[in-house]
């Protein structure tokens, strides 16, 4: 079949669509969230690597090893400011941030994401106030600068580390399963629910379709942003197997009155 | 232009930081490539245009989670092309409409032209395409790598995030399901089909 070639008319129109799609896509502002209780395991965010650092012990297959180098600065400010951490040591590949906001308000970090933080997560303990995040270094950059909201009070702790990704696991199935990392999404992605007391693995394609995964379009998101104000889903929380059933894992933010939790399987959402 | 792996491993980091050329230039490198993969996969010429315009938008899509395997992402787009094609309704519905409004050339005369003059070729990819379907995604996409498009099993293991040892193992039970759903084709007709893959 070496001597077929796809039709020089639909190249010609797919190679224009690909130019205008990717010029048009505007640059990704990722969205910090503080969740209670559970929580996806994103590799170079979150949990993952600040678990792998703080007890030495735990690890998920393909998280990425952080070996503390050089000191931890801790400093706490109000509104925007830049802390400096120094230059960095020999053998730093990126810089551990661990952010806890202390008042209400927004924050952007460097890397174009942000967080808020509301009355209600005030109330509660640190941990669901905090952020910690494990960014590659920038050359010749020594500091980190938060912009935030006016009178927005929040703590930074930075220290420079080195970082290996471990390698993700495969069970008898074929599935890999361990968390996402810079290699791409395993098939099974490492989850914590029970406020921290159970861990497991959700389908990657469970929770792509519970998270509105096939949105294509501005008309599309906001038809999903509408229905998801009071539904939330829930999808299967698996063993390293991806068979047994250890829990459920709540994929949404929908809180008040008319929230509801449904499972996956009850919708017809066509993923 | 992208000449090598080395100009694509800059052109995809172009790409990351939103560059409309860096994208197009990679899909004019691999474009005849997949089609080709996805003409094999789906025995189909509309199907296969389809196929190569999903795995092109999920490139797209996926950006950050794609492998880069020896500063290319050929094996992720064949890997990609070879899940689309497993189930075209699933895997190309979000992409479906716009899909459907790009032109094509006289579309009667040539898929059944060249469907004509490939005939034989063809029955030989329906009956692999059938026996890669059979098996599951990720050994589809393992034998597509290794045994047709000629990669090394540890550029394999790596595009699919397993072990090298774990996809030698995977390989060798996956040849043998493969062979046992091609038993009606013997040994030439598999060589030829390989052959004409690349």
């Amino acid at each position: 079949m070496s001597t077929i070639e796809m039709d020089p008319v639909f190249t010609a129109a797919l190679r224009e669509v690909l130019l205008a799609t990717v010029r048009d896509t505007p640059r990704v502002r990722r969205r910090w969230r503080w969740r209670a209780g559970t929580g996806v395991f994103l590799g170079l965010t979150v949990a993952a690597g600040g678990v792998a650092l703080a007890s030495g012990m735990f690890t998920l297959p393909g998280a990425p090893v952080n070996s503390p180098l050089g000191n931890v600065v801790t400093a706490t400010r109000t509104g925007s400011a830049t802390i400096e951490i120094g230059a960095p040591p020999a053998g730093a590949t990126d810089l551990s941030l661990t952010f806890t906001c202390l008042t209400a308000g927004t924050f952007d970090f460097p890397d174009g994401s942000s967080a808020s933080c509301g009355a209600t997560d005030l109330i509660r303990p640190p941990i669901y106030r905090t952020s910690i995040d494990v960014v590659p270094l920038t050359v010749g950059v020594d500091n980190v600068t938060i912009k935030t909201s006016a009178n927005a009070s929040w703590t930074l702790q930075a220290m420079y580390v080195n970082q290996v990704t471990t390698l993700w696991g495969v069970n008898a199935s074929g599935e890999t399963y361990g968390v996402a990392n810079q290699n791409g999404t395993p098939d099974l992605i490492a989850v914590v629910i029970d406020d921290g007391n159970t861990h497991g693995y959700v389908k990657e394609s469970d929770l792509n379709c519970a998270g509105g995964g096939d949105v294509t379009s501005p008309s599309e998101a906001l038809a999903w942003d509408k229905v998801s104000q009071n539904r939330n889903v829930s999808i299967p929380v698996y063993e390293s197997n991806g068979v047994t059933v250890v829990g459920t894992f709540t994929v949404g933010s929908a809180t008040g009155p008319n929230a509801q939790t449904v499972p996956l399987s009850s919708l017809s959402l066509g993923c | 232009m992208v000449r090598s792996n080395g100009d694509e491993a800059t052109a995809w980091t172009a790409v990351l930081g939103n560059d409309g050329d860096a994208f197009v230039a990679i899909f004019d490198k691999h474009r005849d490539r997949v089609y080709r993969h996805a003409l094999r996969m789906t025995a189909n010429l509309h199907d296969a245009e389809d196929v190569t315009a999903g795995a092109f938008f999920e490139l797209w899509r996926r950006r950050k989670a794609v492998r880069v395997i020896d500063g290319s992402v050929l094996p992720w787009l064949l890997v990609t092309t070879t899940n689309l094609a497993r189930n075209l309704t699933r895997g190309l519905r979000r992409y479906r409409t716009l899909i459907a409004a790009l032109p094509r050339a006289d579309v009667a005369r040539s898929a059944e032209d060249v469907a004509l003059e490939q005939m034989e070729e063809f029955e030989i990819a329906a009956k692999v395409r059938d026996a890669l379907i059979g098996l599951s995604p990720s050994d589809a996409a393992l034998i597509m790598l290794i045994m047709f498009e000629h990669y090394s099993p540890a550029q394999a293991a790596t595009a699919l995030g397993i072990s090298d040892g774990a996809a030698r193992t995977r390989l060798h039970r996956a040849r043998t399901r493969m062979a046992a759903a091609l038993g009606a084709l013997d040994d030439d007709n598999i060589n030829k089909t390989e052959e004409t893959s690349r």
